[in-house]
């Protein structure tokens, strides 16, 4: 009797370790560290080459593969933030009819039927959610010479995109010299844009110009 | 795999030698908490913290007072986060990222125990196992994560103390502590050797 209590205590114990007493990374995650930032850059580049730029006046939504452009409170607040942390960077804000020397793009991603998304989608499709004509180069095509990863996108990500505009007459393209990529939860919020741009320039360094 | 085969080697000549003056002939069920400190690789590069959720056990045939060999099995769950940092991804390409490392490691053994003093109240004994650790490997950026489970190699060696509920009891309270010895070479890292202590109980089954 006493032999099967104890073996009967002993399992329940094992079985209360299996299956309760693991610990879970995701709820042990506050909101702050379930984000990531992804920055990556054309090494050929010499950021301190650029002196100007422009960024769009509205951000691409893309959610599920449709487009739209859109200017809401959080789009707002991330192209004003953005653009802060550029003209920190020693950047000078001009008009598209200045010839900027850097055009940027800020595009939020949405995935709510399929709950995944490819990153590789999103740039075989770039040259529809910004057209080339908007930077004034009708015609010519996006390029990134550095190997961007593709990446699952599950609740959303915005990406910011530096395009080289300085030297797209003489490349007949559009080289992207810079991405930023924010992911996780909560990232659609007025309130978080300027620590999420942040964090991106932030790990890029090189990204002065001065 | 040589030091596979000369643990392999160690318990079956303690198996065989035994087993010809075997006096019990009893099955034994050891079963107990477990609280495990990774070594070397495992605590520099995957997981600094100790682990103290976990538990082991054993089903063990007596084959005399001195030698007793079975099946050893177990569980442990190691978890670390590590702060935000930035982590190179490509030649130009970086995350910044809380990094969680998250592994269940789910030993399954051929044990076999010695134990050298037979008429004393108090029982050391000294154990020696190799088999397989099922691991489940999970780590994750951030909220976003990746799953391997392989099955790796591990090697044990252990000494104990049993302390029977009675004089001549074959049940008894259990203590012990044994190195796991467990090479694994997945995404970079080399190692999932730990240090364990372990409490329980051990039951004469007839």
């Amino acid at each position: 009797m006493k032999r099967h209590l104890l073996m009967l205590l002993g399992l329940a114990g094992m079985s209360f370790v299996y299956t309760g007493c693991t610990k879970d990374p995701l709820n042990n995650l506050s909101t702050d560290e379930s984000r990531i930032y992804i920055t990556d850059h054309d090494s050929s580049v010499n950021f301190s080459n650029y002196k100007t730029f422009n960024i769009s006046d509205s951000v691409a939504v893309i959610d599920n593969g449709s487009m739209k452009k859109q200017l809401g409170a959080v789009d707002s607040a991330y192209i004003n933030t953005v653009t802060k942390y550029m003209e920190q960077d020693g950047y000078t804000l001009v008009s598209k009819e200045q010839n900027p020397d850097v055009g940027v793009d800020v595009n939020r991603i949405i995935s709510t039927s399929t709950g995944v998304i490819s990153y590789g989608d999103y740039w075989g499709y770039y040259d529809s959610y910004w057209d080339p004509y908007y930077w004034g180069y009708p015609g010519y095509g996006y390029y990134i010479p550095y190997g961007y990863s593709v990446y699952q996108i599950k609740e959303g990500a915005i990406s910011v995109d530096m395009l080289d505009l300085k030297n797209a007459a003489q490349d007949k393209k559009i080289n992207v010299i810079w991405t930023g990529l924010i992911r996780g939860s909560g990232i659609f919020d007025t309130t978080v844009a300027d620590s999420q741009v942040k964090a991106l320039f932030d790990q890029s360094p090189y990204l002065k110009t001065n | 795999m040589k030091k596979f085969k000369i643990i392999l080697t160690a318990l079956g000549i303690m198996f065989f030698s035994q087993s010809v003056s075997a006096q019990k002939n009893t099955f034994k069920l050891d079963l107990g908490y477990n609280y495990s400190l990774p070594v070397g690789g495992f605590k520099s590069d995957i997981v600094s913290d100790n682990s103290p959720r976990g538990f082991m056990g054993s089903l063990m045939y007596a084959f005399s007072d001195k030698i007793s060999a079975g099946l050893g099995f177990g569980f442990q769950d190691y978890y670390q986060k590590y702060p935000r940092a930035l982590y190179p991804l490509g030649k130009t390409q970086e995350v910044s990222a809380v990094l969680t490392n998250s592994i269940q490691s789910t030993p399954v053994l051929l044990k076999a125990a010695y134990f050298p003093l037979t008429g004393a109240y108090l029982k050391p004994y000294v154990s020696l196992g190799a088999g397989a650790n099922i691991i489940d490997f999970n780590q994750y950026l951030g909220e976003f994560g990746s799953s391997q489970t392989n099955a790796g190699f591990l090697a044990q060696g252990g000494l104990g103390l049993m302390i029977p509920f009675k004089k001549f009891s074959a049940s008894g309270f259990n203590i012990g502590a044994d190195y796991n010895y467990a090479p694994y070479n997945k995404n970079g890292y080399h190692d999932l050797s730990n240090v364990n202590f372990q409490a329980g109980v051990t039951i004469n089954l007839k």
